[in-house]
């Protein structure tokens, strides 16, 4: 049977893989696919939510359409970034990129 | 949809989602890291098919095709070994990341099952893609309108500043990088 808990439990799953493929990776491109699990798991939430505890209001789906909006934007301003570090530094490996480091 | 349908296609579906998404921080080949992330993104739109929500699943399925297929264009242009044949290894702390999304896990993990949610009968029922409609084109319009405001500000913004010279407006010859103060 499914319900809300097991929904929002398999959401934190992706969250938790999101999270070490953003830990874990040197190069700026697997970062952004790191965080596009993580928002992919907080779409799944407000989709459990809208199914599970409020089934009748449609503004769940609004979040939902929030929250792709979201995922191309930053999928955009990334990869406009790496371009931009790419033209600079000839290389998109995060570990190369210490200028602000102090 | 009945329980049962929804188990069906959910278990299967969400297995498939997060073991395709643990394997695109597992694979050496970066055009293959981005097919599975593809793979993984897509198949949430078959859980969200699951979950009564078919307009958001296929909507889910198009824009991930789209950005994914993108995305391992930019891969195999910016990876110094997008075929994965060399063996080069691009993770660092992996020992401290795994630890971290563990501990990531279990405490969301817990929060999701310990607290008490408000509960609903559910009866089969989910808002209609006429509802959805209705919701982005009445009380969520101006959101709405801000969110596609935003897409065009990121798109005109991105293409600044990854235009030939940068944000700087000096074009750096080709193969040299810049020095400390930006000049080429």
């Amino acid at each position: 049977m499914i319900s809300l808990p097991v929904v929002l439990a398999t959401a934190a799953l992706l969250f938790a893989v999101g999270v070490y493929g953003a830990l874990s990776q040197t190069n700026a491109i697997m970062v952004i696919m790191g965080i596009e699990l993580m928002l992919g798991a907080a779409m799944l939430n407000a989709v459990g939510f809208m199914r599970y505890a409020w089934p009748d209001a449609a503004s769940g789906a609004f979040f939902v359409l929030v929250v792709m909006t979201l995922m191309a934007v930053e999928a955009t301003v990334g990869f406009a970034l790496v371009i931009a570090a790419f033209r600079n530094r000839r290389t998109a490996e995060l570990d190369d990129l210490t200028e602000l480091r102090g | 949809m009945s329980d049962l349908a929804t188990a069906l296609v959910f278990w299967p579906s969400a297995a498939i989602m997060l073991v395709t998404g643990l394997y695109v921080f597992r694979t050496r080949s970066m055009a293959r890291a981005g097919l599975l992330l593809l793979a993984s993104l897509g198949i949430e739109g078959l859980v969200f098919l699951s979950l009564a929500s078919e307009f958001l699943g296929v909507l889910q399925l198009l824009m991930m095709s789209g950005e994914m297929v993108i995305m391992v264009f930019f891969m195999v242009m910016f990876m110094a070994d997008p075929g994965g044949l060399m063996g080069m290894d691009m993770t660092h702390d992996k020992r401290r990341s795994a630890a971290v999304a563990a501990g990531v896990a279990a405490a969301l993990g817990a929060v999701a099952v310990a607290t008490d949610w408000p509960g609903t009968v559910v009866t089969g029922a989910a808002p209609d893609i006429e509802q959805i409609g209705f919701e982005v084109m009445g009380r969520s319009m101006l959101s709405f309108l801000f969110a596609g405001m935003t897409i065009l500000f990121a798109m005109v913004g991105g293409i600044l500043l990854a235009k030939h010279g940068g944000r700087l407006g000096i074009p750096a010859p080709a193969g040299e990088p810049r020095d400390e103060e930006g000049a080429p």
